[in-house]
């Protein structure tokens, strides 16, 4: 029977339920009536779809819905009732292995498309209250799942490629960026400015706080910044926490009292923009308290394991960046305890970090291009590689302890550390570690080495001065490795 | 796409004659019949309210050119043919029909789109440049004359269909159109078979029959070797676009011209002429491919890095269709750019764009030491890889050289104590003398001294008792440190993306 569309719709109603409302006009179908979908397509017809809606909104006695209310929402399910007969006949193109590449993904798309505008007509209209915004989350969540469908299934028809995901709708890789450039994305732009439409209608909300469209806000900006990362225009994404940003105090609420996901969703992308526009101090603020949240939610709902293994997933995501962000802000490395949590941070981030622990240069250098299609893919290549600044730093703090001690000036003084240091110790070392500091003819570029130690002072790793001309590297005798005790 | 400021103006033609037509030795004598058809045009009895004399003018033209490339000025019977005005009428109400009278389908031919312009049509949506959109209009002034001799023809023509399409259409077409259109068919089949048309076609005519898309973009029938810029702000028509073999020929020339007087101007105002030119008859081969390296690398050599983006932007995509070129070269030169203008976002999308064999390549190779020398600070390294650059990306590190001396300073100025000799900076920062012939250590010393003495280093510049001359980093610290970020603030070059 098609009745639990409409029992959930009038519970919904009654209890200014918005996320059991969402669930009427969604896609997936809820787990307590998987056939949902071909039910409500089976219930009516193309041609009296509109009648029998009106039966059901606006002369049901279970609902208490106002004569515009009801028609708008008989214009939303009317739209949906098309979408589900798109979407039907989509998946079971899809699913049918020889007819996979006749599914009208694109078409699933516009129909969707429309469902989009007529709940959108019914809040720009005012006449959806600010409880019921889940319908925008949904609405605005499948644009862009659908559009990437529509946008991968106009790519694969041309690569004749077909993969069979188990769901309809599959979710792939939804945080990475879009690397493969010969992919088009026109569907998803066009999803990103609908998107971008829902987002200016909550943001232009005037009602008061309690009664307002604003509580929308993060979710809708965090599908956005999700879009616009996989179109690879991140910077779009500023335009949005500028706009969030430019609200006043007491013209939005505080992003604490959101639901947590946004928060920590919010968080992390913020997190991420920051660390590609290189201000890793915002970078490391934002992403902490994403982490610290994530962290926290992880210990109430453990028992769940779904919700585990997405958190899983979520903190890796953040420490996928807070690593490499920690490594520049104040030269930490992760601890093995940490890696040793998630296989994919282990192989992301132990070879490195133990090259550099190691002050391997050689190790270093493996690690950077073994792991490179994947650090370029998320973009930390670049800050990674800067890693090896605190690796020569390491090297050089090695050379200085193993020179030891001078003898004692004084009796009775504590002996001090040899703070000269021949600049052919460094280049003994450098070259033991594998730094190419050859000069091409089995030498020693003994400018090469002057370089680096000189590149060492200049960014801090490093008290001291070269004296070229004794060749030597003369040492500060307090603190001359600031941040690690020597 | 093409957005350069630059605009050239070139005076808009205005006469009937056309002025480059070498094979038309007889340009000036047009026959009897064409300038009694002109009279009648331009007979006050003949017009047409609402049609202005200017319209009728330039279809005037439009139609005699059409006659006299198709080399059929003799062969139409121009008593008979429809004035400029009548087709113009024709056209308007065939216009107001379709975008009225018809309820369902907005265009009757939509319903039977032929092959090939409908694979036009995905083409035009795609390349999406506003340049270049050819209407159905553009296509009709194309169209083989002999189509134009019969009123009921016209119909045809506006669909903008060629002769071939025609062909494969013409069952349908009798079903659809008025009968007065199929007369017209029928009429038009037996002129050709009777030799209607010159037993030599035109090679524009025989070149359009034969290219696998007959209904595609427009084909210039310009002749000139030589055309300079001028920003469209409306379709073109054909007479003034050269057609491939011509664009050919015209690259030749100006590469000759180039080696021969190094005019850059002319140079670089002929290639974007050039550009256009391909751009607007969908030109994508190799000729597309060598004309924008070409540009590319003189804009290069003559530092004018707006245009040199805008062909390093065109060449991505044009090695992406796999025409050949040197993919190499241009990939190096766009890691060195990127460098230039500091671009983290680029850098990284050039990066995750990389192919492994690309970065096996010696050129791409050296691009990438570049890159991560800089990255770490190793301006040692740095400055070896730029006296040993291959291709022309001198050039290009020639526009990050000073600056990078710069940072070099700074960072060396903090690490030395308490000097150090002028020689050693010389050498370190890569200054060279080979300009001046076989190496002189007094003229790099000299060229090493005017830079530090241009940045404020003067006063540091220590001359000793055995003429060596030091430098005092551990004092100059503070004045380097200050030219390096001034050198890095701000990167602007007009055209970028």
């Amino acid at each position: 029977m098609s009745d639990s569309i409409w029992t959930d719709f009038a519970t919904a109603q009654a209890r200014e339920d918005g996320y059991l409302l969402a669930t009427t006009i969604s896609p997936s179908r809820p787990p307590s009536d998987p056939a949902r979908l071909y039910n409500y397509l089976r219930w009516t017809n193309a041609g009296s779809v509109q009648t029998d809606l009106r039966y059901k909104l606006q002369y049901n006695p279970d609902l208490h819905l106002d004569k515009k209310e009801s028609s708008n929402w008989l214009e939303v399910f009317t739209a949906y009732y098309h979408f589900t007969a798109r979407l039907l006949s989509a998946e079971e193109a899809q699913n049918t292995s020889q007819r996979a590449r006749e599914a009208d993904w694109n078409g699933v798309y516009e129909s969707w498309k429309d469902v989009l505008n007529a709940v959108y007509r019914g809040y720009t209209s005012d006449v959806f209250d600010a409880w019921t915004i889940p319908c925008l989350y949904v609405v605005a969540k499948y644009m862009r799942i659908f559009a990437i469908k529509a946008d991968e299934s106009a790519t694969a028809a041309a690569q004749r490629e077909q993969r069979d995901t188990g769901m309809a709708f599959g979710l792939q890789d939804e945080d990475g960026f879009n690397t493969s450039s010969n992919s088009k994305n026109e569907k998803l732009e066009d999803a990103a400015r609908h998107i971008n439409r829902i987002f200016a209608l909550c943001l232009g909300d005037r009602s008061p706080l309690e009664d307002s469209r604003k509580w929308a806000l993060y979710y809708i900006a965090n599908l956005l910044f999700k879009t616009y990362f996989r179109l690879n225009s991140v910077p779009l994404s500023k335009n949005i926490l500028r706009s969030l940003s430019a609200q006043a105090a007491g013209e939005l609420p505080p992003l604490s009292r959101f639901p947590k996901a946004h928060q920590v969703t919010f968080k992390y992308y913020s997190g991420v923009i920051a660390f590609l526009s290189e201000d890793y101090a915002a970078a490391e603020e934002h992403l902490e308290s994403a982490y610290k949240m994530c962290l926290h939610s992880s210990n109430d709902s453990a028992a769940q394991t779904a919700t585990a293994t997405a958190t899983t997933r979520n903190r890796d995501l953040i420490l996928t960046y807070l690593i490499p962000t920690k490594l520049l802000t104040s030269h930490r490395l992760p601890t093995p305890t940490l890696l040793s949590q998630s296989p994919h941070l282990t192989s992301l981030f132990a070879p490195i970090t133990s090259a550099i622990k190691h002050a391997d240069l050689r190790a270093f250098t493996a690690a950077l291009e073994s792991g490179e299609d994947e650090f370029v893919k998320r973009r930390i290549y670049l800050t990674l590689e800067r890693g090896r600044d605190i690796l020569l730093r390491n090297l050089f703090r090695k050379v200085f302890i193993a020179g030891g001690f001078e003898a004692a000036a004084k009796e009775g003084e504590a002996p001090a550390r040899r703070t000269r240091v021949p600049v052919w110790e460094f280049a003994a070392a450098l070259q033991m570690r594998g730094a190419e500091v050859g000069d091409g003819e089995g030498g020693v570029d003994g400018d090469e080495v002057e370089c680096l130690v000189a590149n060492a002072i200049y960014k801090n790793f490093m008290k001291g001065y070269i004296a070229r001309d004794r060749g030597i590297v003369v040492l500060s005798k307090a603190g001359a490795f600031p941040g690690t005790g020597v | 796409m093409q957005t350069a400021p630059a605009y050239t103006p070139v005076a808009a033609r205005q006469t009937l004659q056309r002025p480059f037509m070498p094979a038309q030795p007889q340009k000036q004598a047009w026959p009897p019949a064409v300038r009694g058809y002109v009279g009648r045009a331009f007979d006050p009895e003949s017009m047409i309210p609402g049609i202005e004399g200017p319209i009728v003018a330039e279809r005037l033209r439009d139609v005699i050119t059409k006659a006299a490339e198709a080399r059929q000025l003799d062969t139409i019977d121009w008593s008979t043919y429809p004035l400029p005005q009548v087709l113009i009428k024709a056209e308007r109400e065939q216009a107001a029909f379709h975008g009225g009278a018809i309820p369902v389908p907005a265009n009757l031919y939509s319903l039977l789109p032929p092959p090939n312009v409908q694979a036009w049509a995905g083409q035009l949506n795609k390349r999406k440049n506003d340049e270049v959109e050819t209407t159905l209009e553009e296509e009709d002034a194309i169209t083989p004359p002999w189509k134009k001799k019969n009123k009921g023809n016209l119909e045809d023509r506006m669909s903008g269909k060629s002769k071939a399409q025609e062909k494969k259409q013409k069952k349908i077409i009798l079903l659809h159109a008025n009968g007065f259109g199929a007369d017209s068919d029928v009429l038009a089949k037996r002129k050709q078979r009777f030799g209607m048309t010159t037993p030599e076609p035109s090679p524009y005519l025989s070149s359009r029959d034969d290219s696998p898309e007959p209904a595609g973009p427009l084909v210039g029938t310009c002749q000139t070797i030589e055309k300079s810029y001028f920003r469209l702000t409306a379709p073109p028509s054909p007479e003034v676009v050269r057609p491939f073999a011509v664009l050919e020929k015209a690259l030749n020339h100006i590469r000759r011209k180039w080696r021969e007087e190094h005019n850059y101007n002319f140079a670089c105002d002929q290639l974007k002429s050039m550009r256009q030119d391909l751009t607007v008859q969908h030109i994508q081969n190799e000729l597309t491919v060598k004309v924008y390296e070409c540009h590319a690398r003189i804009a290069l050599e003559m530092k004018d890095l707006g245009e040199y983006n805008q062909c390093q932007t065109q060449l991505r995509t044009l090695y992406k269709m796999n025409l050949g070129g040197n993919p190499e070269e241009f990939i190096a030169y766009r890691i060195l750019y990127i460098i230039y203008t500091c671009n983290r976002t680029d850098m990284n999308n050039v990066l995750a764009d990389l192919t492994s064999a690309d970065k096996q390549k010696p050129g791409v190779k050296h691009a990438l030491q570049v890159r991560s020398a800089l990255a770490s600070g190793n301006y040692h390294r740095f400055f070896r890889l730029y006296l040993s650059a291959p291709f022309m990306g001198g050039y290009l590190l020639d526009m990050i050289i000073q600056r990078e001396r710069l940072a070099a300073m700074a960072a060396m100025c903090r690490a030395y104590k308490p000097d150090v000799s002028l020689n050693y900076l010389a050498e370190e920062l890569a200054f060279s003398s080979d300009d001046e012939g076989p190496e002189d250590p007094d003229a790099t010393q000299r060229q090493c001294l005017e830079f530090l003495c241009l940045h404020g280093g003067e006063p540091f510049v220590e001359r000793k008792e055995h003429g060596t001359v030091r430098f005092q980093t551990g004092k100059a610290m503070a004045v380097f440190e200050g030219a390096r970020a001034a050198a890095f603030r701000g990167v602007d070059i007009k055209g970028q993306i």
